[in-house]
Formats: structure tokens, sequence, C-alpha cells
């Protein structure tokens, strides 16, 4: 059973923000911020720091998703041993279609969506993990206060944020169970630990949202208001299922060479380049495709 | 006060109201999304433009497309195509126009009688549906569908596996056929040319085989709203309800308001007996609501948003079926890859289908890249190779039913887009109580307490499932007598499309809420005219023409009942959508 200290690190570490923090935050505070400076930051100047900090977790974590549904020539996919030579999802554009869709149109529930991932960050503090020190890079030494401090600057933001985007909670929860199929992944080379899973691993931590996984679902349920509880299980069926289709959608459609001033493309759309769609370049309002009438038949009746 | 409110202008609104404004009855028609009054202006050939459920301009949304999309809680795996905007989801559907089976219907005596949902048929038999289906036909109108590279590659298939030709508008057996289709088939230049310049009207003239039947039709370029090709309502009936008085003698216009989300049904009791009275509707762009009378309510708000409004009224429901009995054909999707060009996402996006009357049927469906990659990655068996979901079934396909993920999805989708063929599996599934509409425990939007669509596909009855399973069968030998080197099942989770049944009429008054002329059972001079009142799933044909002939034979059933006025299908001649009276009004009135 690991420490208290070290189970609280490793839930910073599991969700991403703790490697986040160490890398991003020197940005504001320098690079050799102590824990006294960070504790005298208050609640409310972490809160503001760590918006971006997670907004990048968010933006990593669908990056290592986008290359999982898509895969092509970029780290991404090299990471999780998928790489190919043409473009994909990552080029596409596939990782700002999700986020853009998720933060700034997806009517989710702020009922479901919030409790889902206050449960998921204190959960995940809560799961004994078979951590060394080493795991954690020796990067940032926190005092106990300053990792609680972090972590209610995070559980504020997923709470209580007018403006918290739905990227975020579907991020936490990515990074949740790539935790819970590889434990490994807290440490590595991107921020989030599901970008850092192999492709298999991928599948496996997309298994355990798609089945709705029994320990996942009373996870979320430990948080959501009693009336809603018996939704969660059949809601994580729904966002499995939905992140896959609306992931490729995204990767294979224009919205990256779409200009909405001119309603014109800016360029071919790296979905048309892998499909052969319209080979000629033209939109087209017709095609020379007529082959005439099966058995040259142009009208029936029952008479 | 009106003679008539009708709720929702997508595929049955629209019918009633033309048909009743055409008699000189006062009609105002109320539709929740956007006008759309000028398509080359506002729409695109895009599929993320059009298509993405969150921000398309043909998604289930405010007309103000900066606002969020309206949401719908789906307690599974699952996806709700719905389609709001005056046209509803006859904007983007593919105009197939088969009529249902005749062994759905009462009376029915045929030999495979028992091979149907037999518990749930029609309350109504076939012949009393012709000649209603022969006024709707000749309205649009529908025509037998030309053949591009994707059709015969279909009817290849077909007829390696031995297939009848279907010559005839009733199926009477195992069968395939080009479609029934509600587009005007090519004219002039059109089908012959990639010429832009040659593509406009008059010079061309009806479907020029664009390939995007599912982003909206506008085709030919400057045709007039009422001759674009795809008879969807927003281009064949709402025109002739805006411009009634130009082409039926004592017709009188329809007002129609876009942008009006319905959200209340008026009632009094009179004499006992509960009474249909207004409809209160908001303003989207203003949050502002309106209320108005008539002498009759029509819904048609669609399957899923009719039960939901008529729970959020208060409604009487004594049997408990309001939602219940959803049908959505269960639709399956296999795939096939091939070594030569099939033209998939070319031309009318589907034009052939095969028929399996007791079983249910098929047809080719052509996409775009996002939408092959979406439909592609739909699935209840997990990801091929990695996870099954306690599915992954095995059969005349290769490897397990299932979503192929990562390279393999990549690989299939670079054999190319116009080297593939897509069989869409349409189930005649059976009306069961579990899967409906429910109102949510989730937030409410500014309409109200926003519905819950509940289906339960692993749990469906053994008719259903078989039936599934036998067609399934069958698509795979197509698309392998038809060349494939691949076919992939994809084994779809419930694509919610072809959405029937909600609001049932029905035999009996212990699982319906609908009589047999579409009127509530329980409160009068309230109809139902669009997919939720049909009694059952078709046995698996499209949904959209029964509905239309349904609508037809309602409107005259008020038009009778509450005005005194007398039938009019099988004494007159149909005045087709193309006429050119509507044509004139059209151009006149900027339609």
């Amino acid at each position: 059973m690991a420490t208290p200290d070290l189970s609280r690190r490793a839930f910073l570490a599991r969700i991403g923000v703790l490697g986040a923090g160490t890398l991003l935050l020197p940005g504001c505070l320098g690079p050799a911020a102590t824990d006294t400076e960070l504790a005298e930051l208050g609640l409310g100047s972490l809160v503001d720091l760590l918006r971006p900090v997670l907004g990048q977790l968010a933006r990593d974590t669908l990056n290592g998703f986008i290359a999982f549904s898509l895969p092509g020539p970029d780290d991404y996919s090299r990471a999780q041993g998928t790489p190919r030579a043409e473009p994909g999802g990552i080029a596409a554009g596939g990782t700002d279609f999700l986020i853009d869709n998720l933060d700034r149109f997806l009517p989710f529930p702020d009922e479901i969506a919030r409790p889902a991932a206050a449960a998921l960050v204190t959960a995940l503090r809560d799961l004994p993990l078979p951590l060394a020190g080493s795991l954690l890079g020796g990067i940032l030494v926190p005092a106990v206060v300053t990792i609680g401090l972090v972590e209610n600057a995070v559980l504020f933001i997923v709470q209580n944020d007018a403006t918290a985007p739905l990227s975020l909670p579907v991020a936490l929860l990515l990074n949740y169970v790539a935790t819970v199929v590889n434990p490994a992944s807290l440490n590595g080379a991107f921020i989030s630990p599901f970008a850092r899973l192999s492709f298999a691993d991928k599948a496996r931590a997309m298994a355990q949202i798609e089945t709705a996984q029994s320990g996942l679902v009373a996870l979320i349920d430990s948080r959501v208001p009693q009336p809603l509880q018996s939704s969660v299980s059949g809601l994580l069926q729904f966002v499995g299922g939905a992140l896959y289709e609306f992931a490729a959608f995204g990767a294979l459609g224009e919205s990256q060479r779409f200009d909405p001033a001119t309603r014109s493309l800016t360029g071919r759309p790296v979905g048309w380049q892998l499909t052969g769609f319209l080979p000629d370049g033209q939109t087209g309002d017709g095609w020379d495709n007529l082959l005439g009438y099966y058995q040259d038949r142009r009208e029936v009746t029952d008479a | 006060m009106r003679d008539a409110i009708v709720i929702g202008a997508g595929g049955g609104g629209p019918v009633v109201a033309k048909e009743l404004a055409a008699r000189g009855l006062s009609v105002l028609l109320l539709e929740a999304g956007a006008r759309h009054a000028d398509p080359r202006g506002e729409w695109t050939h895009f599929e993320n433009d059009a298509n993405n459920p969150l921000t398309g301009f043909l998604r289930f949304g405010p007309a103000d497309r900066t606002k969020p999309a309206w949401f719908r809680e789906l307690p599974q795996n699952s996806f709700l195509f719905q389609v709001s905007g005056v046209g509803g989801t006859t904007q983007h559907y593919f105009g197939n126009c088969p009529r249902a089976y005749p062994g759905v219907f009462a009376g029915y005596d045929g030999p495979d009688a028992g091979a149907y949902d037999t518990a749930h048929r029609f309350p109504l038999r076939y012949a009393d549906l012709v000649p209603y289906y022969e006024w709707v036909e000749a309205t649009l109108p529908v025509q037998t569908a030309a053949m591009g590279r994707k059709e015969r590659t279909f009817f290849d298939g077909c007829e390696a596996i031995g297939l009848p030709v279907q010559t005839t508008k009733t199926t009477l057996g195992d069968s395939f056929r080009p479609q029934q289709n509600a587009i005007l088939q090519p004219g002039g230049s059109a089908g012959l040319t990639r010429d832009v310049t040659r593509l406009a009207f008059p010079q061309a003239t009806g479907c020029t085989l664009c390939g995007y039947c599912l982003q909206g039709c506008m085709e030919p370029i400057r045709a007039p709203r009422n001759l674009f090709a795809k008879r969807s309502t927003d281009n064949s009936y709402v025109p002739m309800a805006l411009t009634a008085d130009a082409w039926s003698p004592g017709g009188v216009p329809v007002t129609l308001i876009s942008d009006a989300f319905a959200t209340r049904i008026l009632t009094q009791t009179v004499g006992g007996q509960l009474v249909a009275t207004g409809v209160t509707w908001r303003t989207g762009a203003t949050g502002a609501l309106h209320t108005e009378t008539a002498q009759v309510v029509v819904m048609a708000g669609g399957t899923t948003e009719s039960p939901r409004l008529w729970l959020n009224s208060g409604l009487p429901n004594p049997n408990d079926w309001v939602g219940r009995g959803y049908t959505d054909h269960y639709f399956d999707l296999m795939v096939g890859l091939f070594d030569k060009t099939t033209d998939s996402s070319r031309g009318a996006a589907s034009a052939a289908r095969a028929e399996f009357p007791g079983r249910g049927g098929m047809e080719n469906i052509g996409l775009g890249p996002a939408l092959q990659a979406f439909a592609m990655q739909l699935s209840d068996s997990g990801a091929r190779g990695f996870y099954t979901n306690g599915r992954g079934f095995t059969g005349a396909w290769d490897g397990p039913s299932g979503r192929p993920i990562g390279p393999e999805l990549k690989d299939a989708l670079q054999n190319g887009i116009d080297r593939l063929l897509n069989i869409l599996v349409i189930t005649d599934d059976d009306v069961e109580a579990q899967n409906r509409v429910a109102l949510s425990a989730l937030p409410a939007d500014e309409h109200g307490p926003v519905p819950k669509v509940i289906f339960r596909p692993r749990n469906r009855t053994a008719r259903t499932l078989a039936n599934r399973e036998f067609l399934v069968g069958k698509a795979a030998a197509i698309l392998r007598g038809a060349g494939a080197t691949k076919v992939f099942r994809l084994d779809w989770a419930p694509l919610i499309l072809h959405v029937q049944s909600t609001m049932r009429m029905g035999m009996s008054a212990d699982d319906s809420v609908l009589d047999d002329t579409a009127e509530a059972r329980w409160v009068k001079r309230l109809f139902i005219a669009d997919n939720s009142a049909l009694a059952n799933a078709l046995g698996g044909p499209n949904p959209t023409l029964t509905s239309q002939a349904l609508a037809t034979r309602t409107a005259e059933t008020i038009f009778r009942r509450y005005f005194g006025g007398e039938p009019w299908v099988g004494r007159e001649t149909p005045v087709v959508s193309t006429d050119d009276r509507v044509t004139q009004a059209v151009i006149a009135r900027g339609l």
C-alpha cells in the first residue's frame, strides 16, 4: 500500500497533472519553484495557472486518441507502435476537431460531466499504486500541502468552473482507464498516460469504457446525484462508441481545410487524399455516372 | 383560431398541411429548426459542414448554428440521427420509396402470413392504403431509379446468387430491383457530365448524380426549389403548401413558422371528452412563447419528439404505450472492398435494393469519406482483433464482426472510397415495449424535460435477431457475388434513423395510442402524422412513403370528420409537385 503522500502524488501523475505541472508551471513560476512558493500562491492563483495546463493535458490525451483512430507519421503513432508513412488523424486536424466540438458544442449535461470528472480525480488519488518514488521523476518535491493544493485546484476547476471544457473529463476518463490497464503508463514521453500506451493497450483501455466496466461505473456513481446514477453505465457505453465514431468522422472530414467565411476549402483534406475522394479536386455538382436503367425499365406498375 | 395547426415540417407534417390547404383550410405549420430558404447561400456539399451532429446545418438543433445542438439522452452505445429544419429528415434522406410489405397489414392471408410481426399489424388492409400510396407517388413524384456503377455492382451480386427481379410496386417475394425513388431522374446533360457549366437548370434537369443526397439536395444549379431533384418535403410538399392558392381552386397558402419549437398541446374537456384546442411554442431567437388555438392539432415532430411533447403536455397515457414500441429496423452494415471501381460515392446515394419479405430488406448506400469512416466505427462488437464486447460474430464475412481500428481502418479506407460497396441491412424488427422514448432525469432544456431513447439491442425478440442474421448472410453473399475481395460486418450498435411506431396505431386499445384513423384514442381532434403513427416496422421497407400515404389518409379523415368535407383520393387526379403552376408561384414569391 502506498503512503498517503505517495498515492496523492500518484493520482496527480495518473491524470497527467503532476507531469504537466512539472513541465509547464516553471514557465510561470520559474524552474526552481519551491514548495513554499507553490503554497503561497493560494487556490485562486493555482486555478488560473492550472487551466492552461489542463488544456494541454486534454490536447495531449486526445492526440493519443486520434493517433489510435487513424495513425500517421506522428510521434503519438510511433509511441503506440503503429507509425504510418501517409498522413493520419493528427495531420488531418482531428485533435482540434474533437476539442472544438467537445468544448463548444456538445450539449452534455454538467450534472453528469462535473461529478464524473471530480470522481475520477479523487478516486485516482485513493487507488494504491505500486509506485517507486523515482516514477515521479524527483523533479518536483512536493510537501503534502502543496500536492493537496494542486488537487484542490483541479477539483475546483472540474466542479465549479463555468467554462470547464468537456474535453477535460473525456481526457480524465481516458487517462484513468490507461493507468488501470497499464500502470507503467504513469511515466513516459507525453503528459498523458493514455498517449503513452501501446496500440493494443489503448484498445484494452477503450474496452473498459465501452463495456462500462463495473469498477468504472461504481467510481463515477459515487459522485453523481442519486437520481442520475442509473444513467452512468449507459452513458459510458455511449461515450465509448461516440469517441470512435466522432474521431473517425473528424479525421476523414474537411473541417481542417474549411473556411467558414467563404464556405470553401483552402486545400485538399487529408481524408480525401487517403480515400481518393473527388480525385480531380472539384467538389462537384454532378457526375458522368449514368449507365442507363436496369433492363431498360423506367417504370413499374402492379397492373 | 386556425383550422389546423401542424407541428413539424418533416416527412409527414407538410403532407397534411398541403392537403388541407388545398381544401381551403387555414393551416399553421410549425418547424422547430431553420427554414433553409436559400440552400445555395446556406449549404455546401461538405460532410462536416452538413452532417456534423453538433454543428452541421442538418443537425438536430436551433436555427442559430452558433448555439449548441439539442441534447437527447442515449443510455447505450447508439446514434440518434435526427434532423431539424424545414424538410426534417427528408433533407438528408435518400428518397427511397418502397411500399410496406402487404404482410404487415390487417387481413393478410398469404402463405407467409405468420412470418411478420403478427401481434402488431396495421389496423387497415394493404388494399386500403394503395390509393394513398398512388396519390403520394404521383405527387412527389416517385420514379424508377437510374443505374450507376455502384448499382451495377449490387445487381451483379444479386444476379450471382440467383435472386429474381421485381417489376411491380408491390413486393411479392424475395427479389431485387432498382429503387423506386422520390428523385427526378436525370434529364438533359444531368448524369452525363462533370462540367459545372453544363449542370445548371434547364440544360440539366433532375438528378445530376452528384452523390450528395445526405447533404441536402440543391441540384441542378439555379433550378426553382420545387424542381430540385430529390423530393424531400422542402422541395415538394412545402412549396405546394405555400402556394396552394396557385394550383388548387379555393386553396389557401399555409402559414409556415420556423424556429418555433412546440412545447405544449393545449386541451380542454368538452362533454366529458378531452379535446385538443391549440399549441404553445417557443421562438428560438427570442425565447418568446406563443399560443394559438385551432380546431384540430396534428403532431408531426417525429418518432422521438411526438411522445416527448405528449408527455410534457401532461396528456393521458392510460395503457402506458406512449413512447413504447420503438422500431428502428435494427440496422447492420456490410462493407465489401473491391479491386475494381464501384463509384460508391457518386450518384444517388441509394438506387438499388433487395427484398426478403418476412425478414426485411437491404440496399446499397454511398457515402463520402467522413461518413464512411463514421459508419465503419459504429459497432456493438468492439474492436476487431482486440475485444468483442461479448459478440464478435463469425459468418460469411471475413473475420469477426466489429469495427476495424487504426491501421486496419486506414487500410480499408485507403483501398478507395470508390472501390467499396456498402450494403445497409434493414431488419424487419418487432414492436417491443422495452424499446421506447421516456423523459430523461437529466436536466430539462428550454423546451422541457428531454427525451431518453432506450434500446435493448441484445434483448430483442428471437424473430428480430434471426431476421438480422439471415439478412447479413444474404448481404455477404451479394457482395461476394459482385466480386468483393474482403467483407466486413460491422454489427452496428443502434443507428436510430428509420424510426417508427412510438405512438402507434393499432388493432388493440391495449397496446396502441392511435385508433385506425390516426386520431389519439384519449384526446379528440388530436392526430399524429409522422412515423410514430406507424403500427410496426413495415416489414423492413423505408418508412417515409408509407408515412406520407398514411398522412394523406389522415388529412382526408380530418377534412371529413371535422370540416364536413368529401374525400378526394381515388376521386380526383393529384397535382404533381413539379406542376408549372407550382413552379411559377415558387419563382414569383421567391420561395
